[in-house]
């Protein structure tokens, strides 16, 4: 056994309390820390980052979906994709995995507050979007006005449903929501790609920060959009999605050019990336 | 400073043995030399560049992150007392800019604990290994700086030995290593590291290249060319001594026991960089192979190479053992000549 107490790959045992079906093969899962600890103690930050065991199945990399203010359960939303999401699906409250973390640098909180905040989410990235998003909220008077842009490709893929539909009933915060395809007609907003949106909207580029979390081609659009509405380099942030395997920066895998997606990101500036080829 | 006859050598490291766990030159019947387990019949002094480099004894093939029973975890790291005796200036640089990556911000216990319990004896070249070498051009050899616990330096039928710590220091503070108190002790030393110096040549393509790397990049169509040719055997990365990267799977023996393993993996695998949703970032071989150069002579050179020139430490094994050549030396030439 090795003396040194501070290993980064050690595990600590945790508990879902509750399962929250979201739409097909996406699910909700909170969480509880054993061992009487709390997540005031793990102290996570909005876009940060966990890294989910199932011994077996292996480990996999999993946005934090709930904000540090909310801290009576951590919320991870997980799509069903490989080995151990698979596993994950299979297992309901009561149920113990492992987590390692929180890993990674979020969004810029500090520097976003006082700001206008623009949140474009695309599809499943909205899911560590919502940590943000649910921080501005419970935080409200720390920030300025508070857009969000949501796009998803067809009506049924909406995450949240009913946590963005009760946006409707606030008046701090302006929602734009569109799909891409709506075949049977039930849509009622925005039909068409997320950059639509920003025709609906006037935005003042200059104090507002830009946030952004979705599929690689989302960003090439969106990023293309801010660039041609003035928004400055360092005043757009993204969130990028690569294969993670350690989590702490030592196996290779989520390499950008020189940076490590894990830890460096996974938040990034504009500035901070363009010149990566690779990047976006 | 000291002295050591050659022929004294084999007993003083059998007597190590004793205490540590020494990998060391073994002459193997195909003629091939290795590092393996000291052994006195098969030890030699006479040896050319092993064509692995030593490390796996930083970070193993494959190594358990952690054990499971009953569904219990148990973190462990194991410990053994180990010399590596006779490695190259160039694998030294390798090992410690390994180290720093796997130290930096958040220590990996594991690579940790075994550069704990390592003792490095650097056996100095006086002359190129092969002709693939090209260690004076990226500054991490023909002989140590620092960071070792031991040097040994070429004087014909002696070694001069230098030690590099207090652990080599007791080492070989008694005989057979005798006092070397002549006048010109350090005069005599440079003129040796100034003839091994020499005896190395300079391949400016690599100088040449890291530059058009860091002006822009290389002309697309060299990775593109280099892509075609590459098979994908990772064979580059597994002889590589600062190719560092890894993947991690369980083993699973009976329910709920087995272990958690790390393994050696490679950037040039397509799996490498594909995620879930099947995605996959570095989605050609052209783009793979641009990755693992432009990390080695581009990007690291951000990091901390420990006074070397960049990521590429000039052992010239990517370029003895690549089945289609391409190792680091053809692709410096490929982008610094632009050919293709």
């Amino acid at each position: 056994m090795c003396e040194h107490a501070q290993n980064i790959y050690e595990l600590r045992p945790v508990t879902i309390t509750r399962t929250l079906p979201q739409i097909a093969d996406h699910r909700l899962f909170q969480l509880k820390l054993d061992g009487g600890c709390t997540w005031e103690e793990f102290g996570h930050q909005p876009g940060q980052f966990i890294e989910v065991s199932v011994f077996g199945k292996g480990e996999a990399p999993i946005s934090i979906s709930s904000p540090p203010t909310r801290c009576d359960s951590l919320e991870i939303c997980v799509r069903r994709a490989g080995k151990l999401t698979n596993a994950l699906f299979e297992m309901g409250k009561g149920s113990r995995l492992h987590i390692r973390g929180p890993y990674g640098r979020g969004f810029p909180v500090d520097r976003l507050k006082g700001h206008k905040l623009l949140l474009v989410a695309g599809g499943l990235g909205l899911a560590p979007l919502r940590s943000l998003l649910l921080y501005v909220l419970d935080r409200r008077k720390d920030f300025d006005d508070l857009i969000l842009m949501y796009g998803t490709n067809n009506p049924d893929n909406v995450l949240f449903k009913y946590e963005l539909l009760s946006f409707f009933d606030r008046d701090d915060i302006k929602y734009l929501y569109s799909v891409d395809r709506d075949d049977d007609g039930i849509w009622k907003q925005y039909v068409g790609v997320v950059t639509g949106l920003f025709d609906r909207t006037t935005l003042s580029p200059s104090d507002t920060y830009a946030v952004l979390c979705g599929p690689p081609v989302m960003y090439r659009f969106v990023v293309e959009r801010l660039l041609k509405l003035g928004f400055a380099k360092d005043h757009i942030y993204m969130s990028l999605e690569r294969m993670m395997k350690c989590g702490v920066g030592k196996c290779g895998h989520c390499a950008i050019g020189n940076k490590y997606c894990c830890t460096d990101g996974p938040v990034f500036s504009l500035d901070e990336i363009e010149h990566i080829k690779e990047a976006i | 400073m000291k002295l050591i006859a050659k022929k004294d050598v084999p007993a003083v490291v059998d007597q190590w043995s004793k205490t540590y766990a020494v990998l060391a030159p073994s002459l193997q019947r195909n003629g091939e030399c290795i590092f393996d387990t000291f052994d006195r019949a098969t030890f030699t002094l006479e040896y050319r560049k092993p064509s692995m480099p030593p490390k796996s004894t930083y970070l193993p093939q494959s190594e358990a992150i952690f054990q499971v029973k009953d569904g219990g975890f148990i973190h462990s790291a194991r410990h053994e007392k180990t010399m590596l005796f006779g490695i190259r200036a160039c694998d030294h640089t390798g090992i410690r800019q390994a180290r720093s990556f796997y130290s930096r911000d958040m220590d990996d216990v594991y690579h940790r604990c075994h550069a704990e319990d390592t003792l490095i004896v650097v056996h100095a070249c006086s002359w190129p290994q092969n002709e693939t070498c090209f260690c004076t051009t990226v500054h991490s050899g023909p002989y140590a700086k620092e960071g070792f616990d031991i040097q040994l330096f070429d004087m014909g039928t002696d070694f001069l030995v230098e030690a590099g710590s207090d652990t080599g220091r007791e080492l070989i503070a008694d005989a057979p290593f005798r006092a070397f108190d002549v006048d010109d002790a350090s005069e005599r030393l440079n003129r040796v590291k100034h003839m091994a110096l020499n005896s190395i040549p300079i391949v400016s393509e690599v100088t040449d290249a890291m530059e058009i790397l860091r002006a822009g990049g290389a002309n697309e169509t060299v990775w593109e060319h280099l892509g075609r040719k590459c098979i994908t055997c990772g064979g580059c990365v597994y002889v590589c001594p600062t190719c560092t990267c890894f993947t991690v799977y369980d083993r699973v023996t009976s329910e709920g026991n087995g272990e958690r393993v790390r393994a050696w993996d490679t950037c040039l695998y397509a799996g490498f960089t594909r995620e879930a949703s099947g995605h996959n970032p570095r989605a050609s071989q052209a783009l793979r192979l641009k990755r693992r150069h432009e990390h080695k002579l581009l990007y690291y050179n951000e990091t901390d190479n420990q006074d070397a020139l960049c990521g590429c430490v000039g052992c010239g094994r990517c370029s003895d053992y690549c089945p289609v050549h391409i190792g680091t030396i053809e692709v410096v030439k490929a982008i610094a000549d632009h050919i293709y």
